[in-house]
């Protein structure tokens, strides 16, 4: 064979000549095995690496609706006009070739040999990109009759770092601007108009703090692939946002872009379509909702500026949230766009007593003062230390020992038995009773009604309250728990609740004894209907625990609760609306700084009707005058929009009628 | 085109390697059309293509002219050939003589075609180092004509290393050095020149990568970065402030970028490649459009047909490489055998260099692959090489 024979030649010289090419090319020939077969993986990754750019596509984000389907977050289409920068690579050229010659002309009028250096032609070449997208810019301007600034900074970090993605012009286009375009951007080399789904809420403020509101993310935390470029995504802070972000964010797209040696795109291909985020449904009723955060916001406060309160609503049955209002409240569309300054200085989201951000149905701890009673009284019922029959005459103050000072009571001197005590709301005869308790048979009791736990509705948004034990202040407040400890907590001092709270008591004083763990959500389900996700249903009326306290015992606080409203010197007469048969206990709770008095925590908790307990209605309003005059009218507001609700209505007939 | 010759009794072509040169040409205008595919705004007869085309036509003519002489009253002309290659070289560095393009005085523009005159001058080099060597065996042992070969390759090598052509004049260093091996120079004087060239060659690369910058030897800036490149070096090990950091950072990119980019279309071909005219790297402009249809023209095919053409590339040069040994071995005297020898030599030290680059066995040094390479200099020139090989065999007989 030709190779084999010049190798085996006589010729020394040639010999070692044909050696030595053969090895050269055996060289070469393993270094193009090394490179083309064993490292193929490698160059073949590097190239994609070069030449595709990543994109994160985020999913349209899921709705959320309240018990009758009303939305309340949604998606609404913004229309942006968007410049491939790709598309205006001719116009480049020929602009930059004029301006070079331009720029050669003049240089030549002085110079024949002048040449312009590499950094000046790149030079050159950065500002006839510039100029070219800026007059184009300038026309889209003129079109749409708004000025559209193009700094020339931003233009070229786009250009120098996003040159694959198109370059957002002009945001936010109103109706007359979107037909504008559409009817005349023909002759506009590269603009594209693009929809980006913007979050909505249609009911402004109303249940603001359950919904919560979203906030621009940026971080790549819960991505396992690198992106070369997340498009603007959001992120939901609190509420059901938050709580259910992952839910409603849906999954996130990929896109890759083909990029040229320049970052040019060069064509698109989804990978990974997004798809769209599962809706929530909430048992919140919106019109019950708007009309408790009315009512709230119109209660008579001895105050100027907003009220700061909360409305809790609640179906005693099965411990399903109708409303849930605070106030002072935030639109969460502030936050959908870009919170700006001026908006939160606006709404004052930062004022140190009015606090909107918090949620003051569930997120603050505020002592429940008489209502706490019957808490007291059930205690005492089932323990057997208190006679509801026995007459007690009080003398208007109660002193615990001689020479400490005595308790007031508004209630003031006179004959009580357990229900016009419970009525009046006297404090001497529950110290009484408390003390006979002692602190230990009342904290059991509270501990039934999960007083001091968190319902968990939504996650890092509730306080748990304070259910005070001896081990409890011996651990925390360092000292012994002594008689007129058990006595303010006989009349709701020293103890810590949150209206969700009152309301899951209240439920279970109305509906027999249940202890529910509240719902808010009743289900997550799919926007896509063929989609592989499940829907998942939270079942209604999970049972946290029941009271085991015996009926007459409930009966006997229940028939005071009625009396309250009903009989003409209760102190919730306020909250009387006709044909509701509504049972309240109010509270006015003292909040002290050291011995002085500072201000009120006014409560009403309520039930309606007596006789088959449907709604729960829980009124707490900050520094209020006294729980029948502040809270009491806005319960009555509540269950007239409940009472309204009703009778619009059509009572549902048995389907065998239906069918007749 | 050789049917002229064919008429005599003994003296016929080796087809052999005229059918490899007819490959390699068919694939250099497949891939040189893959390369710089047709575009609208040039005339049919200036595309890269039909150029290429009208080059190989006229190298085999001037291969076909070259064989009507015998190579002895050719040989007879090398001094002539020789100084003007010389002179050519000389005025390539005048100024308005020499055409400066891409960093370096290499061309002579004739308007119609820029001629590379380095490429004519390893020709010249290699009939006049043949006529000289062709001497008397005695006379070899002399070191005085020892000294004058290594004159003669060294006065073409520094006049191509001022262009600056560092590739080039490398280039006529092996082909020498071979051609003076092969003549029967005794071994002991070019055991002490590779010795000595290997130790300066070694001195060199240490002072121009190690040394601190004053006491480095003035090469050309981007010679110098082409060894970093090679070398892996950090551009901006030295730099102290971020800016020249970033600047250095920036400059390392640009001048590794070529060999990189060679490099992933080499290698993300594969084993089967993504098939003619389907090249990434070109299509995207990764591979610089400039370079990638002469010095990188191996990539191309690489990327588009695999591990298997660049097998097939590689059979066809063993095939013309191998017919010229043997031709050298067939050849009736001593000048013929050198002449076949220095265009072996030649031609291989160009498929290496190139190959080799395109894989980063080699530095980058502006050298095309013969016959695959766009470019009328290098064409003409590896045919007439074809022709010289292709002389001595003709008139292997001829006493």
């Amino acid at each position: 064979m030709l190779i084999f024979d010049q190798i085996r030649k006589n010729d020394r010289q040639l010999r070692v000549l044909a050696i030595s090419v053969l090895s050269g090319l055996g060289l070469l020939l393993l270094g193009l095995w090394y490179v083309q077969v064993l490292s193929a993986k490698r160059y073949q990754t590097s190239q994609i690496n070069q030449s595709f750019r990543t994109v994160r596509i985020p999913a349209i984000r899921g709705k959320i609706f309240d018990a009758n389907g009303v939305a309340l977050a949604e998606n609404r289409p913004s229309y942006n006009v968007n410049l491939y920068l790709d598309e205006l690579r001719p116009y480049f050229r020929s602009a930059y070739s004029n301006n070079f010659n331009w720029v050669m002309r003049q240089l030549t009028r002085t110079n024949s040999k002048a040449r312009l250096t590499r950094n000046q032609r790149i030079e050159l070449g950065k500002l006839t990109r510039y100029q070219v997208v800026s007059n184009l810019v300038y026309r889209v301007s003129s079109l749409l009759h708004q000025p559209v600034p193009l700094q020339d900074k931003k233009f070229l970090e786009h250009y120098d770092q996003r040159l694959f993605m198109p370059m957002a012009v002009l945001t936010n286009l109103n109706p007359t601007q979107i037909a504008l375009f559409a009817e005349q951007s023909a002759d506009l080399p590269g603009f594209d108009l693009e929809v980006q789904p913007v979050r909505v809420y249609p009911h402004h403020a109303a249940a603001g703090h359950l919904l919560g509101h979203l906030q621009r993310d940026d971080s790549a935390a819960d991505d396992d692939v690198f992106f070369n470029y997340r498009m603007p995504d959001f992120r939901g802070v609190v509420g059901i946002e938050g709580a259910f972000d992952e839910q409603l964010r849906g999954r996130n797209g990929v896109k890759s872009v083909l990029v040229d040696s320049l970052g040019y795109r060069q064509s698109e291909n989804v990978w990974a379509p997004a798809e769209a985020g599962q809706s929530v449904y909430l048992t919140i009723d919106i019109a019950i909702q708007q009309a408790a955060e009315k009512a709230l916001r119109s209660a008579p406060v001895p105050y100027s500026g907003p009220v700061r309160g909360a409305v809790v609503v609640m179906d005693p049955r099965n411990g399903d949230l109708i409303a849930m209002a605070s106030n002072p409240a935030y639109d969460p569309n502030d936050f959908a766009v870009r919170l700006t300054q001026e908006r939160a200085e606006a709404a004052k989201l930062d004022d140190p007593i009015l606090r909107p951000q918090i949620n003051r149905a569930m997120q603050e701890n505020y002592a429940p003062g008489s209502i706490f009673k019957i808490v007291v009284g059930l205690a005492g019922l089932e323990a057997g230390t208190l006679d509801p029959n026995e007459i007690y005459h009080s003398k208007g103050f109660y002193e615990i020992a001689r020479g400490h000072k005595p308790i007031d009571d508004l209630a003031g001197p006179g004959d009580f038995n357990f229900r016009r005590a419970l009525v009046k709301s006297s404090n001497s005869y529950f110290i009484r009773e408390g003390l006979k308790l002692g602190v230990d048979r009342i904290a059991e009791m509270g501990k039934r009604f999960h007083f001091g736990e968190r319902t968990g509705i939504l996650p890092r948004q509730e306080a748990p309250g304070i259910l005070p034990t001896r081990e409890w202040r011996e651990k925390n407040l360092g000292g012994a728990w002594f008689d007129g400890n058990t006595a303010n907590l006989s009349i709701g001092q020293e103890i810590d609740v949150t209206p969700l709270q009152v309301a899951v008591m209240i439920s279970a004083v109305a509906n027999g004894g249940m202890v529910y763990w509240p719902r808010l959500v009743t289900r997550i389900e799919p926007q896509d209907p063929f989609s592989a996700d499940q829907a998942v249903k939270f079942p209604a009326g999970r049972v946290r625990g029941e009271l085991g306290i015996s009926n007459n015992s409930l009966n006997a606080v229940r028939g005071a609760m009625l009396a309250d409203v009903e009989d003409a010197e209760g102190t919730g007469t306020r909250a009387f609306v006709p044909g509701m048969r509504i049972c309240a206990k109010t509270g006015t709770a003292q909040i002290r700084q050291g011995r002085k008095t500072i201000g009120h925590t006014t409560w009403i908790a309520s039930f309606a009707p007596f006789d088959n307990a449907r709604y729960v209605v829980v009124v707490m309003i900050e520094d209020g005058t006294s729980g029948g005059a502040t809270s009491a009218p806005v319960a009555q507001q509540v269950y007239l929009a409940l009472q309204k609700r009703e009778s619009q209505s059509k009572p549902t007939k048995p389907e065998s009628l239906v069918k007749n | 085109m050789f049917e002229i010759h064919l008429s005599g009794r003994q003296s016929r072509v080796d087809w052999g390697m005229i059918l490899a040169i007819v490959g390699l040409m068919f694939i250099g205008v497949a891939f040189i059309y893959s390369a710089k595919p047709p575009s609208e705004t040039t005339a049919w007869y200036n595309q890269f293509p039909v150029r290429q085309i009208i080059w190989y036509l006229m190298g085999a003519a001037a291969a076909v002219g070259i064989c009507l002489i015998d190579y002895h009253s050719l040989a007879r002309w090398s001094i002539v050939a020789y100084w003007t290659a010389i002179l050519l070289l000389i005025s390539v560095l005048l100024p308005h003589v020499g055409a400066y393009r891409l960093g370096a005085w290499r061309w002579i523009d004739l308007g119609f075609f820029q001629l590379q005159p380095s490429e004519f001058a390893k020709l010249a080099f290699i009939f006049i180092q043949a006529h000289f060597l062709s001497r008397p065996t005695e006379e070899l042992r002399q070191p005085t004509v020892f000294v004058k070969a290594v004159g003669l390759t060294l006065l073409p090598f520094l006049l191509i290393l001022k262009e600056p052509d560092l590739g080039s004049a490398l280039v006529l260093l092996p082909v020498g050095l071979v051609m003076t091996y092969v003549a029967g120079v005794p071994t002991r004087f070019l055991r002490r020149l590779v010795s000595a060239a290997g130790v300066l060659v070694a001195l060199l690369l240490v002072d121009i990568l190690f040394a601190p910058p004053a006491w480095q030897i003035k090469l050309e800036d981007y010679q110098r970065r082409r060894l970093w490149v090679y070398f892996n070096r950090d551009f901006a090990a030295d730099k102290s402030t971020e800016a020249e950091r970033q600047k250095a950072r920036l400059q390392e990119r640009n001048d590794s970028w070529n060999v990189k980019q060679a490099l992933i279309s080499v290698g993300s071909g594969g084993f089967w490649g993504k098939g003619w005219r389907n090249g990434q790297q070109i299509m995207l402009g990764y591979l610089p459009p400039i370079v990638a249809h002469n010095d990188f023209i191996f990539s191309v095919i690489a990327e588009e047909k695999g591990f298997l053409g660049s097998v097939l590339v590689l059979s066809l040069y063993t095939v013309v490489l191998f017919t010229g040994i043997r031709i050298a071995g067939q050849a009736r005297d001593r000048l013929g055998k050198l002449l076949a020898v220095g265009v072996v030599t030649l031609l291989f030290s160009h498929v290496f260099i190139n190959i080799g680059m395109n894989i980063r066995l080699m530095p980058v040094t502006g050298i095309p692959l013969p016959l695959l390479s766009y470019g009328g200099s290098s064409v003409l020139c590896s045919l007439i090489a074809a022709g010289i090989l292709q002389n001595v065999y003709l008139y292997r007989r001829n006493y």
